[in-house]
C-alpha cells in the first residue's frame, strides 16, 4: 500500500499480496518467545537458589543486569554504530528514580519504606512499575541527549554522552540525606523533595530489596526479544544501514537522525529499567558513582567483545565478563588491565567482536535455508 | 496526482517535449570555498526519459546529483519535483518524493546481505511502525513478506536473485553496481539518477547494461538521468545530453548536436574548438 | 573586587594547564582525525613521574622528599619538568607505534576504542604496586612559597589583598613559553608544514614524499611532553596526588578535551583559545553560582557550542565529499 502520495502508481510490482497468512500471522507465536521468557524466569526463581546457593543467585542476578544494560547498549552502538559511552548515567538515572518510587511510595501506601508482600505481591508490583517509570525517566533524557547525535558525528557524540555520566554524577552527588521516618515524610510538604533526598554521595541507601531471578530474567526477556524483532525487520535495518553508511542510508529514504535518536530513547529504556534492579539489588546501594565512566566502560567492553550488531555475542560476553571477575577476586587488581589488553587486542585482530554482526544461530542458517529450499 | 494522465499521453522515444516536466531545475549553484563547482545548472526532466550528463572529470556532475538528492544545498536557484520543491529538503525526504540515485563510488550496505539492500530501500514505502515489529503483529509479518517478495522479484528481474543471501560485499564489482540500480529502484522512483554505471565494466557487460537501462525505463516508467564517461553507451542509448564544464553548462541537445559542438569537442580535448579532431 | 582578581587569577593558571593539555589532543586529532583518549592518562604519568623522580633526587640533596623544610634550588624543578618531559614523550611514542600505527586505514570508531583500551591500561598499570601504587601522595613543593606580588583593594571600610603566588607564575609562564614555542614549530618551520600538509591531507602528503609516520610520531612525542609539563604543573599548584585511577585525573583530561572542541578541534590557537574559555567559565561559574557543579558548567557549554557551532569557535566547516 503506497503511503505516499507522490509515489506513482505504475512503479508498483505486484498487487497487494493478499495469500498471506496462517501460522506466522498469529498472535501466539508473536508472545511465544515472552511467554517461554517468563517460564525460564520463573523456573530459575524457584530452582537456582536452592541448587546453587546465593552466591552463585547473586552472580546470576548480577550477569542478567549486565546483559540488560549491554544487549541495550548495543542498539546504539552496534546497530546504528554510534559510540555512547555514557550508558550507566541512563542506569543510574532509572535506578535513582525508581528507588524514590518504591522508597517513598511504599512510606505513603504503606507506612514504611521496607518490603511488603511476597512473591508478585503488592510490593513488588510497585517494584515493577517503579522500575517501567525508571525506564521511562531514562528514555526522556536517552531522547535529550539523543538530540546532538543529529548534528555530531560519532566521536563527538562519545564526549557528549560521557558528559551526560559525569553530569549525572555531579548532580546525584549533590542530592539531600534519604527520609527514613515515614511519619516525618507523610506530614511533610512537597518541599523535602528538593533537593531529592536520596542519600548524596554516599547512595541511596536502605531500599526494598525486590529485585530477583524472576524479575532480572523477566527484563532480559524482553530487552533480549525487542533487540532481537528488531533486528531482523524494517525499523532494525534502518538502524544497520545508518552504522554502515550514513549517506546511503539517506539516499534510500532513511531518516537517520530520526534512527539515531530512537536508538538512544530504547536503549536509554531498557538501562534504567535496569537500573532499578539494580538499585534494589540486595547487596547493592545504588551511588553516584555507579552513573560515572567506569561502569559506563565495562558495558562498553562487553559490547566490543561480544560483537558489534551480535545479540547472542554481547549477551554471552556480558555474562563471562559479569561472572570471571567474580571467580577470580584474587585478581581484582588485573582485571581491568586484562580488559584493556583485550580491547586493544581485539581492535588489532578481530575488530569486529567475536562474532561480528552474526548471532550463534546464524553459523547454522545457510544449512537451514537449504533445507528449506529443499522442501516443496 | 496527474503523473498518470501526463504518461497516458507521452512517448517517450518519439522526443517530442512533453507538456509538465517533472524535475524542474533552475539556476542551482554551489561553490566550495573558492571552487564554483556548478553555476547557474538548469535541467527539465519529463516523464520517462533518458537523458544523459558529460563533462570531463572534475566538471561537476557528481556534484549536481549531490545537489538534486539534498547531499548538498545549493547556494542559489529552484529544484522542483512535480509541483514540490526540493530546496531545503533532506536527502530522505527527496527520496521519498521520487528521486533516487546510485553513487560513483559504490556505497552499498556491505554488511547487509543483497536482499537487505533491496528490502531496505523498499521499506520506505512498507514500514509497518515500531510496535507492531516488536509485537509480531500480522501486518508485521504482512508487510514484511510483501517486502520480500517485490525485492526478489527486483532481484529477479537483475539476475541477482541466486546471490540474495550473500554479503553486498561479497559481490563481484559487476554486481555490486547492479546491486546499486536495484536498490535505488526498490525505492519506487519517479526520476532516477545514475552516476557512471559502466564505469569499470568489460565491453560486454556495458552492451548488456546499457540494454538494461533502456528496460528500467520502460518497464518502471522512470526519467533517468545518466552520468557516464563513456561517449559510445551514452550517445546511444540517451535522448537528450546536458554538457558540464568547469562548473558550467555548455551545450544541451541531442546527441547530433552535442557530438558535433566544437564547444563539447574542446571542452573534452582541452584544444581550440577547431582543432577538428572527433573525439566521439 | 578582589574576588574578581583572585578568581581572574585562578583561571589564568587552570586555562593554561587545560590549554596545554588540549593541545595534544587538537594535534592528534588535526593530523588522525581520533580522540586520543589515552591523552589525558599522559597527564597523570607526568605528574607521577614528576613524584617519582622528586622523591628519588630530593634525598640526595639531603632533603626530606616528604616535608622539605628548605625549597630545594630551583634547577631540581626544572630538571623534573624535563625528564618527565622526555620520559612521556618517549612512552607518546611507543604507545603510538605499537597500538595505534597498525590501525591508521581502520575505522574511526576502531581506533577510539583503542585509544579507550590504552587509557584503561596505562591507569590501572599505574595503580600496580610495583609502579606508583594504589594510594594517593604528596607532591614535595619543588618551588619557593615566593609571593609574586601583593594587591590590595579597599572599598570603603575594608581592605583584601589578593597574593600571586610563584607557584600561578610559574605555570603560566612556562605554558605560554612552550604554547609560543609549539606555535613557532608548527607555523615557522619545516617540520610544522609537513605536519599540516599531513593533517590536510595523509595520503596527498605522502605522495610528495612527506615522511608521514615520522610526523604522526612527532606529534604524539610532542603532545605527550606537553602533557608532561601540565602533569607536572598541575601537581605543583595541587601537590595532593590522587591515585592514577581516579575519577579526577579522567575529568581533567575531559575537560582539556572539551576545551579543544570547544575552540575547534585541529586547530592549534583553537585549542588555546579554548583552554581559557573553559576555564574562566569554570572559576566564574564556580565561584559566583556554586562550586558544586563546576563539572556540569563546563559539560553544558560544550554542548551550546556544539549545537550552535559544531566547528568549535576557530574551526572551519567541513562537507563531507560525496
Ligand atoms: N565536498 C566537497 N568539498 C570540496 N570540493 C568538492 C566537494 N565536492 C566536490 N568538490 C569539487 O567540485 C568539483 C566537481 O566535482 P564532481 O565530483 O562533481 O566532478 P565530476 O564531474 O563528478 O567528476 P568525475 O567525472 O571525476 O566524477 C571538483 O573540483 C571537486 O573537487
Ligand atoms: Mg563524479
Amino acid at each position: 500500500m503506497p503511503r505516499d502520495s507522490t509515489q506513482s502508481p505504475q512503479t508498483r510490482l505486484t498487487p497487494a499480496n493478499s495469500g498471506f497468512s496462517g501460522t506466522t500471522g498469529n498472535a501466539w507465536y508473536g508472545l511465544f518467545p515472552l511467554v517461554a521468557g517468563l517460564a525460564m524466569a520463573t523456573a530459575l526463581q524457584f530452582i537456582l537458589p536452592g541448587a546453587a546457593g546465593p552466591y552463585y543467585s547473586r552472580i546470576v542476578i548480577d550477569a542478567g543486569i549486565a546483559i540488560v544494560l549491554a544487549v541495550s547498549l548495543n542498539i546504539v552502538n552496534g546497530m546504528t554504530g554510534q559510540f555512547s559511552i555514557g550508558h550507566a548515567g541512563f542506569m543510574a538515572l532509572g535506578g535513582y528514580t525508581a528507588g524514590i518510587l518504591t522508597h517513598y511510595g511504599s512510606m505513603l501506601l504503606w507506612g514504611s519504606a521496607g518490603r511488603h508482600g511476597g512473591f508478585l505481591g503488592s510490593g513488588e508490583l510497585l517494584f515493577a512499575a517503579s522500575c517501567l517509570a525508571g525506564g521511562l525517566i531514562s528514555a526522556v533524557a536517552g531522547y535529550v541527549v539523543g538530540l546532538p547525535s543529529l548534528r555530531l558525528r560519532g566521536d563527538y557524540l562519545a564526549i557528549v554522552t560521557l558528559g551526560f555520566g559525569e553530569i549525572m554524577r555531579v548532580i546525584l552527588q549533590q542530592t539531600g540525606r534519604v527520609i527514613d521516618d515515614a511519619e516525618k515524610f507523610r506530614s511533610g510538604g512537597l518541599s523535602q523533595l528538593i533537593p531529592p533526598p536520596v542519600g548524596g554521595a554516599v547512595g541511596f541507601d536502605g531500599l526494598p530489596k525486590y529485585t530477583s531471578l524472576f524479575w532480572v530474567y523477566s527484563l532480559v526477556t524482553v530487552t533480549v526479544v525487542v533487540a532481537y524483532r528488531l533486528k531482523v525487520s524494517s525499523p532494525g535495518r534502518a538502524m544497520i544501514s545508518v552504522r554502515e553508511d550514513e549517506i546511503a542510508a539517506q539516499a534510500m529514504g532513511v531518516d537517520i537522525a530520526r534512527q539515531k535518536v530512537m536508538a538512544f530513547v530504547i536503549a536509554a529504556f531498557f538501562a534504567g529499567a535496569a537500573g532499578g534492579m539494580f538499585a534494589h539489588e540486595s547487596g547493592v546501594i545504588i551511588s553516584p558513582r555507579d552513573a560515572g565512566f567506569q561502569r559506563s566502560f565495562d558495558y562498553v567492553i562487553m559490547t566490543v567483545l561480544g560483537g558489534r550488531g551480535s545479540i547472542s555475542g554481547v549477551l554471552i560476553a556480558a555474562a563471562v565478563l559479569t561472572a570471571l571477575p567474580e571467580m577470580l577476586r584474587d585478581f581484582e587488581q588485573y582485571r581491568l588491565i586484562v580488559y584493556a589488553l583485550l580491547l586493544i587486542m581485539m581492535m588489532l585482530v578481530r575488530p569486529q567482536g567475536l562474532f561480528g554482526i552474526h548471532e550463534i544461530w546464524d553459523l547454522f542458517a545457510p544449512f537451514l535455508r537449504r533445507q528449506q529450499k529443499a522442501a516443496p | 496526482m496527474t503523473a498518470d494522465s501526463i504518461h497516458s499521453t507521452t512517448q517517450p522515444d518519439s522526443g517530442i517535449v512533453q507538456l509538465a516536466p517533472l524535475l524542474r531545475v533552475s539556476d542551482i549553484g554551489i561553490s566550495f570555498g573558492g571552487l564554483k563547482a556548478v553555476q547557474q545548472f538548469s535541467l527539465s526532466l519529463p516523464q520517462s526519459v533518458l537523458y544523459g550528463l558529460i563533462g570531463p572529470n572534475g566538471a561537476g556532475k557528481t556534484t549536481v546529483f549531490n545537489l538534486l538528492t539534498g547531499v548538498y544545498q545549493p547556494d542559489s536557484g529552484k529544484m522542483n519535483l512535480s509541483d514540490i520543491s526540493l530546496i531545503g529538503r533532506k536527502p530522505h525526504q527527496i527520496t521519498a518524493a521520487g528521486i533516487a540515485r546510485t553513487f560513483q563510488n559504490i556505497r552499498l550496505f556491505p554488511s547487509l546481505s543483497v536482499l537487505d539492500n533491496v528490502r531496505l530501500a523498499g521499506q520506505l514505502r512498507s514500514s509497518e511502525g515500531l510496535l507492531h515489529t516488536l509485537l509480531r503483529t500480522s501486518l508485521h509479518h504482512q508487510s514484511e513478506a510483501e517486502l520480500k517478495q517485490r525485492a526478489m522479484e527486483l532481484l529477479e528481474i537483475f539476475e541477482l536473485q541466486h546471490r540474495a543471501h550473500e554479503l553486498a560485499g561479497n559481490l563481484s564489482y559487476g554486481h555490486q553496481r547492479r546491486l546499486e540500480i536495484v536498490r535505488a529502484l526498490a525505492t519506487s522512483p519517479r526520476v532516477l539518477l545514475l552516476d557512471e554505471p559502466a564505469a569499470g565494466l568489460n565491453p560486454q557487460e556495458k552492451r548488456s547494461l546499457a540494454q538494461s537501462i533502456r528496460e528500467i525505463r520502460d518497464r518502471f516508467q522512470v526519467a533517468i538521468l545518466l552520468i557516464e564517461h563513456d561517449m559510445g553507451l551514452v550517445m546511444d542509448i540517451c535522448e537528450r545530453i546536458v554538457v558540464l564544464d568547469h562548473g558550467v553548462t555548455i551545450c544541451e541537445g541531442t546527441p547530433d548536436v552535442i557530438q558535433n559542438d566544437p564547444q563539447v569537442i574542446a571542452a573534452y580535448l582541452g584544444a581550440a574548438p577547431d582543432s577538428g579532431q572527433n573525439i566521439f | 573586587m578582589a574576588d574578581l582578581v583572585q578568581t581572574l587569577i585562578t583561571a589564568l593558571a587552570i586555562g593554561s594547564l587545560y590549554a596545554l593539555i588540549a593541545l595534544g589532543y587538537t594535534m592528534v586529532y588535526g593530523i588522525l582525525k581520533f580522540i586520543n583518549f589515552a591523552h589525558s592518562d599522559i597527564v597523570v604519568l607526568g605528574a607521577w613521574i614528576s613524584y617519582t623522580l622528586s622523591s628519588k633526587l630530593l634525598p640526595r640533596l639531603g632533603l626530606d622528599p616528604h616535608n622539605p623544610v628548605t625549597p630545594p634550588p630551583i634547577w631540581v624543578a626544572a630538571v623534573v619538568l624535563i625528564l618527565s618531559m622526555i620520559i612521556c614523550g618517549l612512552i607518546g611514542f611507543v604507545i603510538e607505534r605499537l597500538a595505534y600505527k597498525p590501525l591508521r586505514r581502520a575505522p574511526r570508531l576502531n581506533v577510539l576504542i583503542t585509544a579507550i583500551g590504552v587509557s584503561l591500561l596505562l591507569q590501572n598499570l599505574g595503580q600496580l604496586n610495583f609502579m606508583f601504587g594504589a594510594s594517593p601522595q604528596k607532591m614535595p613543593a619543588l618551588l619557593p612559597g615566593w609571593e609574586i606580588a601583593t594587591l590590595t583593594f579597599s572599598d570603603g571600610e575594608s581592605a583584601r589583598s589578593v597574593v600571586i603566588n610563584l607557584v600561578d607564575t610559574v605555570i603560566f609562564a612556562t605554558s605560554a613559553t612552550l604554547m609560543l614555542l609549539l606555535q613557532y614549530l608548527v607555523f615557522r618551520t619545516k617540520l610544522g608544514t609537513a605536519m599540516r600538509a599531513v593533517s590536510f591531507n595523509p595520503d596527498n602528503a605522502a605522495l610528495l614524499g612527506i615522511p608521514v609516520d615520522r610526523v604522526v610520531s612527532f606529534t604524539f612525542v610532542l603532545g605527550s611532553a606537553l602533557a608532561a609539563a601540565a602533569g607536572f604543573l598541575y601537581v605543583m599548584k595541587y601537590p595532593g596526588m590522587n591515585q592514577p585511577a581516579h575519577t579526577i585525573w579522567v575529568l581533567l583530561g575531559l575537560k582539556a578535551f572539551v576545551a579543544a572542541v570547544i575552540g575547534g578541534i585541529g586547530n592549534v590557537r583553537g585549542a588555546v583559545l579554548g583552554g581559557f574559555v573553559i576555564a574562566f567559565v569554570e572559576q566564574f561559574g564556580a565561584f559566583y553560582i556554586s562550586s558544586n557543579y563546576r563539572d556540569v558548567y563546563v559539560f553544558a557549554l560544550l554542548i551550546v557550542i556544539l549545537l550552535v557551532r559544531p566547528t568549535g569557535l576557530l574551526g572551519s566547516p567541513l562537507r563531507e565529499k560525496v
